[in-house]
């Protein structure tokens, strides 16, 4: 049956068949990723966030890619997710964002910094990744139709809806929006987004960094919806 | 044991021991994060320490494979060490390479490239210091009286470790190109060049523990190897469906990934039938319960449960997920600490002169830590399953699905405390065995029927059919 001289062929020829099958397709797949990433788009200011990404090892915590710890949300996609004002707050001041829930390090980035790390995940966002992430197919709000154009404001998307909903779409964390103009009034809401602790001490909303340009753009709209 | 310069291996092994006790307790700092209770944040954050424990069990596996390569190619060379010197001195620089990274990364000094931590300047002393060993490892084998597949396998395994590590430095500004290159250095190692070494070290143990004919062991470790790289080399395209690499990885990468448990459950078939049809009743059997527990953990660990989550269709969920860690803990668990544990349980009363096997530690050290470590991958499987289900496919916020797993690290804490008290055991089993000592005449004709056993030649000892054919 099998002789040790015929295993020992088995083992090189396979390998070496492999080997070079694998340095092939590495040799293409250099040449296709170019492309396949935009690396065109590549600033200056995106490769100097993917080294402060690798400096300050988020993927100690985050997933980038798919690729990372489990600690922390999956970062490919936050760029839409999220949109650059909800990262850069994030970054300022983590725990004012998440009161009470899981903690990130506090990195004190400079402003130059946080945008170079924003820069770089607008530039990972847009990658071809063939599919990754799918969208989740069982959600709740799979079949609602994408945010309306009520006039709302880009800093409402970014920030609010990480928490709350609005026609469904949006966090579950804190209370659905739906309605909350008629229940406050726009004074009430100015002094809540400015200093949510002064009115409702304890409460989980954050303190967020909101410029005053911010807070009376936001109270406009909310102030619209009514049930 | 036959040579002097073995007994260095002792030092390895020691340094493995302690690396593996300080692995477990960042392991625990991370559950205890998972689970609600970060009160480490402001000291070691999370990042901190899984830079720490997965740096931590790479240093002390191949600490291992180091201290099993300087235990075994002596006596398979027939030889002393060639620079039985330069060993210590190869074995302190790691130590102090180790050590710094591992200070280094609690002030956040790394390159924060998942496995890859260590800081560049570090990483061309460890270059420096693998290639000291090879040289000192290939030197033995070419100026030994016989080269054995034993041996030239073991060799060749650690010298691809060692080249692997070389993409990994290449610098690039591409996130995509980054994580391309640096699966060549984490999956050719772990699903390619490590399981040379692991073969290696496993034909050893069962050459010296079956008392199976070499020829017909070393006739299968080729098969074993071979269907490894044959499935392995192309199924690093696993890792490249979503990362912004081509679309043929997907079904590149699934087809071979597919064969992958093949090479593992041959590794299992393998331990276990030469296990079962050997001659010889070798007295340390707790050695060959870690030998054949390898082989079987291994096919769970990285076989079965890296084949659950390898299909394009389910990685499209699974990819980031706790589903890794739950594969990843098996499949570390069974193909390289359980190797390691087994030639440090084979090894320690040749190098020690006390047969410490029959000790009620050394058996409850095996069954307690594989329980716990199997208790604790069903704990990661829930929390991943979970996590899968509600994030992924029904679209419930990152944070929200974290609190919801909550109560599955409290699972795996209980489970992991099983596997610390059968590490711990199988530490003071080791301490127990006291410092190496006695020449090495005393070891060779003065031991027990079994050891004496073990240093005749073992070429062509008992069995000459081969029990797979048979």
């Amino acid at each position: 049956m099998l002789s040790k001289s015929s295993a020992r062929m088995f083992f090189l020829v396979g390998t070496a068949l492999c080997a070079v099958a694998f340095i092939l397709l590495t040799l293409d797949t250099f040449q296709q990723i170019p492309g396949q990433t935009n690396q065109d788009e590549l600033s200056p200011a995106a490769i100097r966030g993917k080294h402060l990404f690798d400096s300050s090892n988020c993927m100690g915590c985050h997933t980038i890619l798919g690729e990372g710890a489990y600690y922390a949300p999956e970062l490919t996609r936050v760029y839409d997710r999220r949109g650059p004002e909800f990262i850069a707050a994030m970054l300022r001041d983590p725990a004012a964002m998440y009161p009470g829930r899981r903690r990130m390090e506090q990195y004190d980035f400079t402003e130059e910094q946080i945008s170079d790390l924003v820069a770089f995940l607008e530039w990972v966002g847009k990658m071809d990744l063939n599919g990754f992430p799918a969208n989740p197919p069982l959600a709740a709000n799979a079949g609602v139709a994408a945010a309306p154009d009520d006039g709302r404001p880009a800093i409402f998307g970014q920030m609010c809806t990480a928490c709350h909903a609005v026609g469904g779409r949006g966090g579950s964390v804190g209370p659905s929006l739906d309605g909350v103009g008629t229940r406050f009034d726009a004074e009430y809401l100015t002094r809540w987004l400015t200093d949510p602790q002064s009115v409702r001490p304890g409460t989980a909303m954050p303190d967020l960094p909101l410029t005053e340009a911010q807070v009376s753009e936001l109270t406009a709209y909310l102030v619209t919806l009514h049930d | 044991m036959k040579y002097e310069s073995q007994r260095i291996a002792y030092w390895f092994f020691a340094t493995c021991m302690l690396l593996f006790g300080l692995q477990l307790v960042y392991g625990f700092i991370m559950a205890f994060a998972h689970a609600g209770l970060d009160g480490l944040h402001d000291i070691i954050p999370f990042h901190t320490a899984r830079a720490v424990h997965t740096n931590l069990l790479v240093m002390w596996n191949l600490c291992g494979f180091m201290g099993a390569a300087y235990f075994i190619v002596p006596e398979e060379s027939e030889r002393e060490l060639y620079w039985p010197k330069l060993a210590v001195v190869q074995l302190v620089a790691f130590v102090a390479v180790g050590v710094t990274a591992v200070i280094g990364f609690h002030f956040s000094w790394w390159e924060g490239r998942k496995f890859l931590e260590i800081p560049r300047p570090l990483d061309y002393l460890v270059v420096v210091d693998v290639l000291l060993f090879i040289a000192n490892i290939g030197m033995t084998i070419l100026k030994g009286k016989r080269i054995t597949t034993t041996a030239s396998v073991l060799f060749f395994g650690l010298l691809m470790a060692a080249l692997l590590y070389l993409p990994g430095m290449i610098p690039t500004d591409n996130q995509t190109q980054d994580s391309y290159l640096r699966w060549w250095v984490v999956h050719l190692w772990v699903e390619g060049v490590w399981e040379l070494i692991m073969g290696g070290i496993l034909a050893f143990l069962l050459i010296k523990l079956t008392g199976i004919d070499r020829e017909i062991i070393e006739k299968w470790l080729y098969v074993i190897v071979g269907l490894t790289f044959l499935s392995g080399i192309l199924g690093t395209g696993h890792h490249y469906y979503y990362i912004g690499t081509p679309s043929y990885w997907l079904w590149i990468g699934g087809i071979f990934s597919a064969l992958e448990p093949l090479a593992f459950l041959g590794m299992a078939m393998y331990g276990i039938t030469m296990a079962r049809k050997g001659g010889r009743k070798h007295a340390n059997r707790t050695a060959l319960a870690w030998t054949v527990g390898c082989c079987v953990m291994s096919f769970v660990g990285a076989g079965f449960l890296g084949f659950a989550h390898t299909l394009p269709q389910v990685n499209m969920y699974t990819h980031g997920t706790l589903v890794t860690a739950m594969h990843g803990h098996m499949a570390f668990w069974g193909a390289y600490a359980m190797l390691v544990l087994a030639i440090i349980t084979y090894a320690m009363p040749l190098l020690t002169g006390r047969k410490l096997y029959d000790r009620p530690g050394a058996a409850f050290a095996f069954w307690t830590s594989n329980i716990g470590m199997i208790a604790m991958t069903l704990a990661f499987g829930i929390a991943g399953v979970t996590q899968v289900a509600l994030e992924r496919r029904m679209g419930m916020d990152f944070l929200a699905v974290q609190e919801e797993v909550e109560v599955h690290f409290w699972g795996l804490i209980l489970a992991a405390t099983l596997f610390t008290l059968g590490i711990t055991a199988f530490i003071v089993n080791f301490i127990q065995h006291g410092l190496p000592k006695g020449d090495v005449e005393a070891t060779l004709g003065g031991a027990a029927p079994d050891e004496s056993t073990d240093t005749s030649d073992d070429d062509g000892a008992v069995a000459a059919a081969d029990p797979v054919e048979a």
